[in-house]
């Protein structure tokens, strides 16, 4: 995914309401652009594969 | 002989609860002690946010009463304990740690506090945590938590005060909240037993949430012994908590002694050898899985391939959550939040929803392979944290790059937030110590409801090794 710039940010924070001081933004755009890298081998995975399912609290064990 | 005060103030809740019983201990002698302890302590190592000495000693002296009366005592009976600020108590303020909640005062007891109520446990305060259980806080509302073994190191989080209060004996058992590692890494980096049950085990009802999936409540003792105690206090169907199980609170205590013989476990190699692995951690970590070799499990290095995603995969699903719920207060009362709090939910806040769906479907992944490993092993093994506590000056340095993100907030989640994203029970149990004197600790996953197996080898290396057995010099 390319590079998101504090503009972006901005703008994407405006839309949702959210205020965002300027010294806020540099930080979320440095943490937002961290994440999105981080995530970016899920895209190797086989993701259509599975179901977003979280764990059920009754599964039985697996012995 | 019969102990000092100190060494009244270090016994395990387990053994205090024999004392009250047999009459050699007075509950309202116990509570002085800590509150004592919390008088000279705590003041530098903040633990407490709120302290309860008059409620505390009304209920010692109910419990001493009924002692004398020779009535049916509970199994924590007159035993002081603490909770993170995070669980809901009748008439005590309960602030999440945040100005935001600094005046919020519950109506009722979270399920878990009224649990511990019920055995005879005795309520001593509420525990400091970092803002809203969600760690990364800057600036602590109500004091800087500090570590018992080093007071310039970070105690971990997001249950600080509920690890440092075990660790320098200012209660005899608190109970933390674990959605992330939130139990397992304070008791790491405070060198005490954390354990983090199967998602489902403990009811939410009453505790502030951060990731419904994920959030659950757990243990911090000071032996494995306690914590399976506490948890057959707190565990169980709740109605007011349609997703907890239905299973019965498990029977830990009983089967402790049982030893590993027989018992099969999994070195997980990514997290234990990695490169991310600090030294120290890595040998100290290495030993254990020989010692647990040694004493008759059969230790094998496995793969878990996806499992160094997992602290990135865990911040994209539970920091959404979080901020779906902050979000009428992250409009309304921005600069009430800490910096690093508020920074992290507007950061969740514009997370792309396919992200969180590609993070929700790796999530599924990582839990399969995890299961597929509980097949053939009875718990799996690795550090619970990268490294020893770093300095506290480490979490206040200023985020000015993405690999500053990386390095602060994904790889040391990377350890713990494995069991939470497959809602497998884990805990945390001391190892060794840094050259520095700091706690490295070891951390055994097992299978969904087996509790009993993972306490059951906790213990045994607990009683082959001298770790838990060290007090820090306060």
């Amino acid at each position: 995914m390319k590079e998101l710039t504090t503009d972006q940010v901005s703008a994407m924070a405006g839309a949702l309401g959210l205020p965002v001081t300027p010294d806020d933004l540099v930080e979320v755009t440095h943490r937002l652009n961290a994440l999105l890298e981080a995530l970016a081998p899920l895209a190797t995975l086989p993701l259509d594969t599975v179901e977003p399912v979280p764990a059920l609290p009754d599964e039985p064990p697996t012995s | 002989m019969t102990p000092g005060r100190d060494d009244l103030a270090y016994l395990s809740a387990a053994r205090l609860a024999v004392l009250v019983k047999e009459r050699q201990v007075s509950p309202v002698e116990l509570v002085r002690i800590y509150l004592e302890r919390i008088d000279r302590f705590d003041s530098r190592l903040r633990a407490y946010i709120t302290v309860l000495p008059e409620a505390a000693l009304e209920a010692a002296r109910k419990a001493e009463a009924a002692v004398m009366r020779g009535e049916s005592l509970g199994p924590l009976h007159g035993v002081p304990y603490a909770v993170k600020d995070q669980f809901a108590t009748a008439g005590v303020r309960t602030t999440l740690g945040s100005r935001i909640l600094e005046h919020h005062v519950p109506v009722e007891d979270a399920t878990v506090v009224a649990r511990l109520n019920e055995a005879g446990g005795v309520l001593l305060g509420k525990l400091n945590l970092t803002e809203f259980a969600l760690g990364g806080t800057q600036r602590f509302p109500f004091g800087q938590p500090r570590n018992p073994w080093n007071v310039d190191h970070d105690p971990g989080g997001s249950s600080s005060g509920s690890g440092i209060a075990v660790a320098a004996a200012l209660c005899a058992a608190s109970l933390g909240e674990d959605t992330g590692g939130s139990v397992r890494t304070p008791a790491s980096w405070c060198g005490v037993v954390g354990l983090r049950p199967t998602w489902g085990r403990v009811s939410r009802h009453g505790s502030f949430p951060l990731s419904w999936s994920m959030d659950t409540a757990g243990p911090l003792t000071r032996t494995v012994e306690d914590a399976a105690l506490i948890l057959q206090v707190v565990a169980g169907h709740d109605p007011r908590d349609p997703l907890t199980s239905r299973r019965p609170s498990p029977e830990c205590s009983s089967t402790l002694g049982r030893g590993v013989g027989g018992l099969r476990i999994g070195v997980i190699r990514e997290l234990t050898l990695g490169e991310e692995t600090h030294t120290e951690v890595r040998a100290a970590v290495t030993a254990a899985a020989g010692r647990l070799q040694g004493l008759g499990a059969t230790v094998d290095e496995i793969s878990v391939p996806l499992v160094p995603l997992a602290g990135a995969v865990f911040m994209a699903l539970a920091d959404s959550d979080g901020a779906g719920l902050h979000q009428p207060w992250l409009r309304a009362r921005p600069m009430d939040y800490d910096q690093g709090t508020r920074r992290r939910l507007l950061t969740a806040s514009l997370i792309p929803t396919a992200t969180y769906q590609q993070a929700a479907r790796a999530r599924a992944l990582i839990r399969a392979q995890l299961r597929a490993a509980l097949v053939p092993y009875d718990l799996l093994l690795c550090p619970t944290a990268h490294q020893a506590a770093p300095p506290i000056t480490t979490g206040r340095a200023a985020i000015t790059t993405r690999q500053d993100v990386a390095g602060r907030f994904f790889t040391r989640r990377s350890y713990v937030a494995p069991a939470s994203l497959a809602g497998i029970p884990a805990i945390a149990i001391p190892c060794g110590f840094t050259r520095d004197g700091l706690p490295i600790s070891l951390q055994l996953l097992g299978r969904p409801f087996d509790e009993a197996t993972l306490l059951r080898a906790a213990y045994a290396y607990e009683h082959d090794t001298e770790w838990s057995r060290r007090r820090p010099a306060l």
